[in-house]
């Protein structure tokens, strides 16, 4: 899967042009800086993910809801 | 995987740049490397063993421990003694997933989320991760201030403690270093089992729980159902995933070691179980003295409840455990916030190869988020008591979200290529999460329904 093009200048005040190749070779390509930087093309989610994922979330919210009023009450 | 970079290291191109933190993380590649390849496989599994021995020995933090203590001290050896093993193999398989995202990746987890899912869903996934290591570093800080109360040591002393703490094993700049260091504490978390042993504990009763899982808890169901729920939390945590796969990635680990990322899961669980099975044990004493967690809870602790009953040197090493247990925690804790908060923000380096310079947000956050729970902790009549009975089930009913993406994202063939999971994996992870989000529910809904 491609990744972005680069809009980060995360690092790059620290860049060190001439490495030496042995420190190259220790790291995948994909595992450089430069490389990670880049953001990951965004999942295309169907509906029915977006429906499962919004539901899980608001059950959630509901049974934290549970446990906050729990703690409050419970509260000396 | 190929994430479309795949010049670096021809020979028709110049060598790619090289940060600082690259630098770092290949100085510790070209070791694993060179023992590989001088087939040294026990020094291999050495240099990658780390995030989860930490992921799994930073979970048994202050409020498990004090969790495990209260299972221990209500219902004895029994049902709990197996219960806490099975959580924690549930705990290595997600774990592994997490480890395997990293390894095949190189992104942490909160990344993933924000950068596959977008930006709404990454917030969602960082704002429950904060709230809940907030919650969860409180309690660690509690956890260490009451272990330092049996040695006397007085409340602002343990915070300043914990802060000088986080700050010195962040000033290496260099991630090996940060988890030797932290490796070398967490391996006290063992320290509960001596204090296990000093209890005389009845082999026959341990041999009779792993067996026969009996006998079963007794009593309220709401009070079981909190045990249950805390124990589940005290195991299977969103902070941990968030943890494992950042420091993973870290570490700079490849597809070529997830085999040794699965030891070193494996390894952590075991330990972690182990030690937590141990202050089940330590705390039973009490269970047979009839001796209610409910009843200690008021007073100042496991320790000095335990001291007439077993003695001096355990109730010593229950509370060197237990500064112990909430010191590892809150140095893996907030670290999670640290990755997490780095990977959200967009441009923001997220390693402990980066020094604080180059890093603001990241080792900011470290430090932030440990200061903010040690201030709350000082507050004259703060409820710190209810906040560390609370820490373990709000990350039980907040880890389902937090299980989902790891499912979607570890099945994401686009992302992990071969390395997807398998359908036993699958059905196993979403057995975990259906059980988590049960426990997590049924107490949320049985406490309200009867506070």
């Amino acid at each position: 899967m491609p990744a972005l093009p680069h809009h980060h200048s995360r690092h790059q005040i620290n860049y060190d042009p001439t490495p030496a190749h042995e420190l190259i070779d220790g790291l995948e390509p994909d595992q450089l800086v430069s490389a990670t930087s880049r953001p990951l093309q965004r999942m295309q989610l169907p509906l029915k993910v977006h429906i499962g994922l919004w539901t899980l979330r608001i059950f959630l919210l509901i049974m934290t809801g549970l446990i906050v009023y729990t703690f409050v009450y419970q509260l000396p | 995987m190929s994430l479309g970079i795949e010049s670096a290291g021809r020979c028709d191109e110049p060598p790619p740049p090289l940060t600082a933190e690259d630098r770092d993380r290949s100085l510790d590649r070209v070791r694993v490397m060179q023992a590989r390849s001088r087939r040294r496989r026990w020094l291999v599994v050495w240099l990658l063993l780390g995030p989860g021995v930490l992921a799994m020995l930073g979970e048994n933090d202050g409020p498990s421990m004090l969790s495990y203590a209260a299972s221990g001290a209500d219902y004895g050896i029994g049902f709990f003694v197996p219960f806490i093993a099975v959580t924690f193999a549930a705990a290595a398989v997600v774990q592994e997933m997490a480890m395997r995202l990293a390894a095949v990746t190189h992104r942490g987890f909160g990344e993933l989320i924000f950068q596959r899912f977008g930006r709404f869903w990454g917030w969602t996934a960082a704002a429950d991760l904060v709230v809940t290591n907030l919650v969860t570093l409180i309690s660690e800080i509690i956890a260490i201030r009451v272990g330092m109360a049996f040695f006397r040591i007085p409340a602002p002393v343990a915070v300043a403690s914990v802060l000088a703490l986080v700050v010195i094993n962040s000033l290496g700049n260099r991630y090996s270093r940060w988890e030797r260091v932290t490796m070398g504490i967490a391996l006290f978390n063992l320290i509960f089992i001596p204090a296990a042993i000093l209890a005389h504990p009845s082999l026959g009763d341990l041999g009779r729980a792993v067996g026969t899982w009996s006998p079963l808890p007794g009593g309220s169901s709401q009070q079981v159902l909190l045990i249950v729920a805390s124990d589940i939390g005290a195991t299977v945590t969103p902070w941990m995933l968030f943890f494992q796969q950042s420091a993973s990635v870290d570490k700079g680990m490849t597809p070529a070691d997830i085999r040794q990322g699965r030891v070193d899961t494996i390894l952590g669980a075991a330990l972690a179980a182990l030690a937590g099975i141990a202050a089940l044990v330590a705390a039973a004493p009490l269970f047979y003295h009839h001796v209610s967690a409910s009843a200690i809870q008021g007073g100042t602790g496991f320790a000095q409840a335990l001291r007439p009953i077993v003695g001096y040197a355990p109730s010593v090493l229950f509370s060197v455990g237990l500064i112990e247990a909430g010191a590892v925690a809150v140095l893996t804790i907030s670290a999670s916030t640290a990755y997490a908060l780095g990977e959200s923000v967009a441009g923001g380096a997220h390693s402990f190869n980066n020094s604080w310079r180059a890093s603001p947000i990241f080792h900011s956050a470290n430090l932030i988020l440990a200061a903010i729970a040690g201030a709350i902790v000082l507050i004259p009549g703060a409820p710190l008591l209810d906040i560390t009975l609370n820490a373990n089930l709000l990350a039980t009913v907040l880890m389902p979200a937090t299980l989902v993406f790891l499912l979607m994202l570890i099945n994401d063939r686009a992302l992990m290529g071969r390395h997807v999971n398998r359908r036993a994996a699958n059905l196993t992870a979403i057995l975990i999460a259906g059980l988590v989000t049960v426990a997590g529910s049924a107490y949320a809904i049985v406490a309200a329904l009867h506070p």
